[in-house]
């Protein structure tokens, strides 16, 4: 049975594109079948993170109105042919889909898949809501800082609202040493202003700028934090028991005097 | 913040994080519950007053009330440290 999966977050420029490729990745690594849905109509961006955009032809809206079958508009990921993207379109807006229309598309995927991802637009309006409407379960995505954490609040209130459980939570760019430093809000923090489970930590990482900038997940990089990071939350999403990185990295005392100059620890 | 504030357990001002945590949990409550800061001042301030009647160890100012979240339901937690009463 397919499990519907939104990954959402309120505030933009979280990551949430960045978590639904490298789960999505992730998952199929690992042996799933994968679809991941860009639910952001108009600002089209998973397939360019995922280095897929080159071989788009139709998208959702046209799958949607009739113009292509849903088979035609998969594009199948360059290395796992178990994972596939269903493009946003570019050219229209968010008003181009019905929730019903959406509730249709996301049942027809869990036909042929396992894992149905969808990353959200950001904000509370039309595009959010059709991004929820067709899950099972919701994944807020937040950064540790005040705007983020606010609206994630309102998200889940939101999430709550619509009948679809309690949404679990991603806590990304986590800045292991600011933290300790207390100029940082930690995970704890942010857990215990939003009360929903943690379903994992990923720290920052340039990394994920340089498999960005690729097309490439981070989940291939053997030595990208961020990449171990979401290979764990896919393991967790999988019914696994996986501890958290520790991120926490203990520094000496001398290191705890001049953090800034210490090395970095991976 | 430098080393010698670390050294000392906090300098002048609080830790960034521990202000936008506090920061926070006002602005929660205020999306939440419609309670703004003002209204919760105003609170502080007449649950001093009630308290007053049986305590005359309280003062408003020293009232710490934070929101504490649970899976069902929220808290309110009021913190009310009362004055040393001894000599009177």
């Amino acid at each position: 049975m397919a499990r519907v999966i939104t990954i959402t977050s309120g505030k933009g420029g979280v990551g949430k594109t960045t978590t639904t490729a490298n789960l999505g990745t992730a998952l199929a690594m690992r042996g799933a079948r994968v679809a991941v849905m860009d639910a952001d109509i108009g600002l089209r961006n998973l397939d360019v993170v995922m280095g897929l955009e080159n071989r788009i032809v139709y998208d959702l809206v046209d799958v949607v109105e009739g113009r292509a079958r849903l088979r035609q508009a998969l594009i199948k990921d360059k290395r796992l042919p178990e994972l596939c993207l269903l493009p946003a379109a570019q050219t229209r807006d968010k008003d181009a889909v019905s929730p019903e229309q959406m509730v249709y598309l996301t049942n027809q995927l869990r036909t042929e898949f396992d894992f149905v991802l969808i990353d959200s637009p950001a904000g509370i309006e039309g595009g959010f809501r059709n991004a929820i409407v067709g899950a099972d379960e919701v994944i807020i995505v937040t950064t540790p800082e005040v705007s983020a954490v606010r609206d994630a609040d309102r998200i889940v209130g939101l999430v709550e609202a619509a009948e679809k459980g309690t949404p679990s939570l991603i806590v990304n760019r986590i800045k292991p040493r600011l933290v300790n430093r207390g100029e940082m809000l930690s995970v704890e923090d942010v857990i215990e202003l939003l009360a929903i489970n943690l379903l994992g930590i990923v720290p920052d990482d340039e990394a994920i700028v340089t498999s960005t900038n690729r097309g490439e997940a981070a989940v291939y990089d053997q030595h990208s934090l961020a990449g171990r990071a979401f290979l764990n939350i896919a393991r967790r999403l999988n019914g696994e028991e996986v501890p958290f990185l520790p991120l926490q990295d203990q520094p000496g005392v001398l290191e705890r005097f001049f953090g800034i100059f210490g090395r970095r620890r991976t | 913040m430098g080393f010698l504030g670390n050294l000392f357990g906090g300098g002048r001002r609080d830790r960034s994080a521990s202000v936008a945590k506090q920061r926070l949990m006002m602005v929660l409550v205020d999306d939440r519950y419609k309670l703004t800061p003002d209204m919760l001042e105003q609170m502080k301030i007449e649950m001093a007053e009630v308290l007053s009647r049986y305590l005359p160890h309280v003062d408003s100012d020293q009232i710490e009330v934070t929101l504490l979240r649970g899976e069902a339901n929220d808290h309110l937690k009021a913190e009310i440290p009362l004055k040393r009463g001894r000599d009177e």
